[in-house]
């Protein structure tokens, strides 16, 4: 999978390449919107990302040639500007997907994997983490042999985990995408945190391994406690 | 400034003396004509008089007419057809003096007598002397004595300007003085002291806001290079980088929260946010806010309880209502300790109103504070700021989001005896049916 990364704040671009080369993309960077634009005519790339504050050419100008030239890479866009309009402004353009920033990369990961899923049809009816296994039809959650009782909530959080299972999930993923709350500016993310306290006491309290981590300052994984 | 007060005051002496030298000269006028009538007339009369003697003496004793002449002094002539019967020395008048002449004639005879009016002409001409030099000395003293006061009556918005000119933002303690609280001057003044006194108050919740704004960005910023430096000091296990990157990306977590919150004051004050208003059910809307927020007060073993009258409904944007009423919530939440209780009420008032409120057991807010919780970044407990999460701006984007769908919060606590805060939006009459948007 190849992506391009077109982004002109250099340590920006830094951690996006190493955040992306750690999930193995083939990863090339343009630091200004003509690079990119020259790049993505002359290369072929499953994904951009694409920054819109660009010196010289705007993100949003590169993007809209690029359409125009019918280009149908899906393009994921970062932007500073946060207003609904900028947002609509971005998607309008032709943007599959967007950023605010200052975003977290584990959420940028996620969102490049849905958009490379997308089109594929996302049949799985059962999710599995070693003995921790989740039967999303009859939404019955077992350890080794033993049932978990979990409230729908308990459930929506265990089942997102294990969607993105080995990775970071932010409490900002969760917050949007468990509990359909954009703004930041709520009390939401306490929620969040007694949510998952009760959800590890079902779920790894009277077993081994571990199996729910918090990652300090970032969020929460789903994987085998590594030694 | 100071040309256009006087130009006032010119205007205002011109206008002054203009009317004044009107009058008088109108006033003037009008004496000159009655005094003139008046002694033309005394002469006439005097005349008529005289005539009337002389046609006496003359009918009874006509040689008596040189002892009359004696005893009036007038000059006359009294002839019967052609011939003259008498005539006084002098006569007829020379055509050059001013004389009054009467004559009375019949079938027989004629008389004729003249009088000389010099001393009515002397004093119409010394009354005229008189008010010729009176009236405009009048009207000159009027000119300066108008000018004088309305010199007086402005000075007060010269001093007003000069003060106003010293203001600028760094003395906006400054007041204009004010000599009289009812005169004109004086309530403009007052008004002006007044729009000064809003203005400091503006300044001083700015100057404050900007400090506690920094104060709240380099807090977590403090926070990172100081880890980050003592991190660096000497060599550390995975696990301690672990712990260090971990407990600097916090601050930029809370940085970005901080962030987060201040743009949504800014853009809300700047009314930048749109509101999406429905006919919403405050009750349904309540509930899921408590509901959303009930896993914190289980958490503490404290007591939720949402009482709901059904039906009553508010033409809102349920979203930035909800954000609001979660704030109160959580602030509730957090400031009531373990094992206490929060009451959420929805009722439909008397008056047209609808109310939402919350009710803690808290520690409560004195008066003192009262006023001032809503305020970006104040805090009761002014030590307690790195407490988890908050960033003193939670019920001022509460206050925002209740003011921008038409209603208002109201604050009621006693220290030591919890607090309520109450939602008050204007209730909608109509049925629940779908609004415009």
């Amino acid at each position: 999978m190849r992506v391009l990364v077109v982004e002109d704040e250099k340590k920006v671009a830094k951690a996006l390449r190493e955040g992306l080369e750690a999930e193995r993309y083939e990863v090339s960077v343009a630091s200004t919107g003509e690079e990119g634009f020259f790049l993505v005519n002359h290369e072929t790339f499953d994904l951009v990302v694409l920054d819109l504050m660009l010196p010289r050419r705007d993100g949003i100008e590169v993007l809209t040639t690029l359409r125009k030239r019918g280009l149908q890479t899906p393009v994921l866009i970062l932007t500073a500007k946060d207003a609904v309009e900028d947002r609509v402004h971005g998607l309008d353009s032709g943007a599959d997907d967007y950023l605010v920033k200052p975003f977290a990369v584990p959420e940028l990961l996620a969102r490049i994997r849905a958009l490379l899923r997308r089109g594929r049809p996302d049949q799985v009816l059962k999710l599995q983490q070693d003995d921790l296994r989740m039967d999303l039809v009859t939404r019955k959650v077992t350890r080794g042999a033993q049932t978990l009782e979990l409230t729908a909530r308990e459930f929506d959080v265990l089942e997102y985990l294990l969607r993105h299972a080995g990775r970071i999930v932010s409490r900002e993923m969760l917050a949007r995408d468990v509990w359909h709350i954009a703004a930041r500016a709520t009390p939401l993310d306490n929620v969040i945190d007694v949510s998952m306290a009760r959800l590890r006491r079902k779920v790894d309290e009277r077993f081994e391994p571990k199996l729910i981590q918090t990652i300090r300052g970032v969020g929460f994984a789903l994987r085998s406690e590594r030694a | 400034m100071r040309r256009a007060g006087s130009s006032v005051r010119r205007r205002l002496t011109l206008w002054h003396a203009g009317v004044l030298a009107l009058i008088v000269c109108l006033f003037a006028a009008g004496i000159v004509l009655f005094v003139a009538t008046r002694l033309y007339s005394a002469l006439d009369e005097q005349l008529a008089g005289d005539v009337a003697s002389i046609e006496k003496v003359y009918r009874e004793e006509t040689g008596d007419l040189g002892e009359l002449h004696q005893r009036v002094g007038m000059m006359f002539e009294v002839s019967e057809g052609a011939t003259v019967v008498y005539k006084t020395p002098g006569w007829p008048p020379a055509r050059s003096a001013p004389y009054r002449v009467r004559m009375i004639q019949d079938a027989s005879h004629r008389i004729i007598a003249a009088r000389d009016e010099t001393a009515v002409r002397q004093t119409l001409r010394t009354l005229f002397l008189i008010l010729a030099i009176g009236i405009p000395g009048a009207i000159g003293v009027a000119f300066a004595g108008g000018y004088f006061l309305a010199g007086r009556v402005l000075a007060p918005v010269g001093a007003m300007a000069e003060t106003a000119r010293r203001i600028t933002a760094e003395s906006l303690h400054a007041r204009l003085p004010v000599d009289n609280r009812d005169d004109e001057f004086g309530r403009l003044a007052g008004v002006f002291n007044d729009t000064l006194a809003r203005l400091q108050d503006a300044f001083e919740q700015l100057r404050r806001f900007t400090a506690d704004a920094s104060h709240e960005l380099r807090t977590p910023l403090t926070a990172m290079r100081s880890v980050g430096e003592v991190a660096l000091q000497r060599p550390l296990t995975a696990a301690g980088y672990r712990d260090v990157i971990g407990s600097m990306l916090e601050e930029v977590d809370r940085l970005t929260r901080l962030v987060e919150s201040l743009l949504t004051l800014t853009r809300a004050e700047a009314g930048r946010i749109p509101l999406t208003r429905h006919l919403v059910d405050l009750g349904e809307l309540a509930t899921s806010a408590a509901e959303s927020l009930r896993i914190l007060a289980e958490d503490k073993e404290q007591t939720l309880n949402v009482t709901i009258e059904p039906d009553v409904r508010t033409e809102c944007d349920p979203g930035i209502l909800r954000q609001g009423l979660i704030n109160l919530l959580y602030n509730a939440i957090k400031y009531t300790p373990s094992k206490g209780t929060i009451v959420v009420q929805v009722s439909g008032g008397s008056s047209g109103e609808a109310a939402i409120e919350v009710k803690d057991t808290g520690p409560g807010i004195s008066v003192d504070h009262q006023q001032r919780v809503f305020e970006r970044f104040y805090r009761v407990d002014a030590g307690r700021s790195a407490d988890e999460g908050g960033v003193g701006l939670g019920l001022s984007i509460a206050r925002w989001a209740i003011e921008a769908n038409g209603g208002r919060i109201e604050l009621e606590s006693e220290l030591g005896a919890g607090a309520l805060f109450r939602i008050v939006l204007p209730r909608a009459r109509r049925p629940a049916s779908r609004s415009e948007a």
